[in-house]
């Protein structure tokens, strides 16, 4: 009533239009996002588009050339039916309205793809997996250099060294972490500032002695060298990422189970470690997928074919066949990608939680 | 001493060996010794042969007085790491995370997301991309969209401007860890200073200059000389897109240490050169040191029953 008064007494001519200045405000917000939108989407389009073109070599390619109209074409329908659903996105309140355009839209450019590019699609580059000596037939078998071994041959050594070495990591980098979280020892400030070098510390610049000390303890091109010296390397980093998971678990938990009769190594056990669970998982997924990409310390540390990981792999393949066949290089390309890309996607929000030592605020 | 003291201190190394001894194995032996290692092989002669025949100063009289290619490799290094470090590693991050913490959360997620996707996808294939985007020929990505958007003739970006493009390509990757660490540093600002801020009447430009950067402060140095490290140290992409070429066109320092001792077998002098880096290195994480938060880091663990 009082407000009422007020805006009475100073007359009707100063009297400010709420609904006017409520429609103002709302079309600048609609301006100012709009305009952050389109300048995320332009700068991310040179991200987005490489994979997709990849994606599209892949599945339409034959030797001795590629289809760009395919790529053209596409990209034609599918930009529209993104700028359609994000207008309806950010129009309609409703998300039921908003799942039913999106079906709808997914319908319409899934039917025009079809139609307008679907028999240009192929599986034939992906020969790869069943036939080793698709290189010999592209190329004639005298202009051909290595000899390649199967693709599952070096699928399976990647499998090997990715699960080992996060097998190691998550072992030991929890052991560490929660000791250095949980317990004072002599030399523990020493030792968590010596981590903190190592942390920091380019590792890469380390690769001809780390080559040479393999050679020395007969390591060098076994998978088992390069499993111990990738978790070596990345150690002081998971190190620190498990502390930091470790001191967010309240001790109260473990003193109650220490109450409870608990030895300090079954409160760990059976009490920390389950509360710590994303942080295993951050930690297994992010390790998984450096050890899947490693490769420099593979190139350098493996030689022989027969322990070619699959980083070697699509790089000897692409070196052989890249000026005579895209497709199969692309396949072997999305074969390659495709387990660390799911992993990826679906644990994403677990590698969010991970942060480190905690910088400066 | 009572047996209880016995017994306990015996528990206390028990869990000391148990805990930490895996860790300290691992880094002792593939972490410190290799360090070392670099330190005594510096002043020796292997060559191909892997043998070491004699002590000598040779590689660092050679480093500074006869080797010429040494001093292109130091101004490619240069323009490499002030150039990416500049562009996108900092500046590019600081934008990307401004913007997608003021739109829509989940939008904002899914912006960093696709940000991420280089850093997470395999080294082999992200080069393989740029030499898809890059290709000299009208099938390059890049071309097509030169010669049938712009109606221009095609531009063979690796051969005539072969420093832009492994600055593109490491500062793509490179934005996005920036990206995240000032995400969450914009994050953890207080809402209020915000609204407090808007009923003062400043706009969006004036928030950013008076409430966000000054927070930034922190992470900003810090990623600065973390990126210009690791910048400094990494040749992946650039070896896997140009190889270090045309000639030695971009052949950074750490890449030329590589070269010299994996394709030419002179091991002693590659030795010799990332000695230099492992010091910039150490140097380097000590300055980094000052900028963690030392005080919590070193806390006191509460528990101490072993």
């Amino acid at each position: 009533m009082a407000a009422d008064n007020l805006v009475a007494a100073r007359g009707a001519q100063a009297r400010p239009d709420w609904p006017a200045l409520a429609r103002r405000a709302w079309r600048r917000r609609f301006t100012g996002q709009s305009m952050l939108l389109a300048f995320l989407v332009v700068v991310s389009a040179p991200i987005v588009l490489p994979y997709f073109w990849m994606v599209v070599i892949a599945f339409t390619a034959r030797t001795g050339g590629v289809a760009s109209d395919v790529l053209w074409t596409a990209c034609a329908v599918i930009a529209p039916a993104v700028l359609i659903y994000s207008i309806v996105h950010m129009s309609v309140p409703a998300p039921r309205l908003r799942l039913a355009a999106g079906l709808v839209l997914l319908a319409i450019a899934g039917a025009l793809l079809a139609a307008l590019i679907g028999e240009r699609l192929h599986l034939d580059n992906f020969r790869f997996l069943t036939r080793a000596n698709f290189v010999e037939e592209i190329r004639s078998k005298a202009t051909s250099g290595a000899q390649f071994p199967s693709v599952w041959n070096a699928f399976f050594n990647s499998l090997l060294l990715a699960v080992s070495q996060t097998v190691i990591i998550l072992t030991v980098s929890s052991l560490a972490g929660y000791y250095i979280s949980r317990f004072a020892f002599r030399g523990r400030s020493v030792f968590l500032q010596g981590m903190l070098v190592l942390h920091a510390f380019p590792a890469m610049t380390l690769i001809i002695p780390i080559f040479l000390m393999l050679h020395w303890i007969g390591l060098l091109d076994t998978i088992v060298g390069v499993m111990l010296v990738l978790a070596a390397i990345e150690l002081p980093f998971y190190v620190f990422v498990m502390k930091g998971f470790f001191d967010g678990v309240p001790w109260d938990i473990e003193m109650s189970a220490m109450t409870d009769g608990a030895t300090r190594r079954q409160a760990f056990r059976l009490v920390v470690l389950p509360q710590v669970r994303f942080g295993l998982i951050a930690v297994a997924v992010f390790a998984f997928i450096r050890a899947w990409e490693e490769y420099i310390f593979v190139r350098t540390f493996l030689i022989e074919n027969k322990n070619w990981v699959m980083s070697l792999y699509l790089f000897w393949v692409s070196d052989d066949v890249m000026g005579v066949d895209y497709g199969i290089v692309a396949a072997v390309a999305v074969f390659y990608v495709l387990p660390s890309f799911l992993l990826y996607v679906f644990c994403q929000k677990y590698l969010t939680q991970m942060t480190i030592g905690g910088i400066k605020g | 001493m009572p047996v209880f003291a016995r017994a306990q201190l015996r528990r206390q190394r028990i869990n000391f060996a148990l805990f930490l001894g895996p860790a300290l194995v691992l880094l002792f032996l593939f972490f410190v010794a290799p360090i070392v290692i670099d330190l005594f092989l510096a002043f020796t002669d292997m060559g191909r042969t892997l043998a070491v025949g004699k002590f000598t100063l040779e590689n660092f009289e050679r480093m500074f007085t006869r080797d010429t290619r040494l001093l292109g490799a130091l101004g490619v290094t240069f323009i490499f790491v002030l150039a990416t470090l500049g562009i996108f590693n900092v500046t590019f991050a600081l934008l990307l995370a401004l913007v997608t913490t003021a739109v829509p959360p989940r939008l904002g997620a899914f912006f960093r997301a696709v940000w991420l996707l280089p850093r997470m996808s395999p080294s082999v294939v992200y080069a393989l991309l740029w030499l898809w985007v890059a290709d000299p020929n009208e099938r390059g990505l890049l071309n097509q969209i030169v010669m049938h958007v712009f109606d221009m003739p095609p531009i063979d970006l690796r051969n005539n401007h072969p420093l832009l493009v492994i600055i593109l390509a490491n500062g793509f990757i490179g934005a996005s860890l920036g990206m995240l660490i000032f995400t969450s540093a914009i994050r953890s600002i207080p809402e209020h200073l915000f609204h407090a801020a808007r009923v003062d009447g400043a706009g969006s430009l004036a928030i950013v200059r008076y409430i966000t950067l000054p927070a930034l402060r922190w992470p900003i140095s810090y990623m600065t000389i973390h990126q210009t490290l690791s910048l400094l140290v990494s040749f992946e992409y650039i070896l896997l897109i140009t190889g270090g070429g045309p000639f030695y066109d971009t052949t950074v320092f750490s890449l030329y240490a590589y070269r010299r001792a994996f394709e030419s077998g002179e091991y002693a002098y590659g030795a010799a050169l990332s000695l230099i880096l492992v010091v910039i290195g150490v140097l380097a994480a000590l300055a980094l040191w000052r900028l963690m938060d030392m005080k919590q880091l070193l806390q006191q663990p509460r528990i101490e029953v072993h």
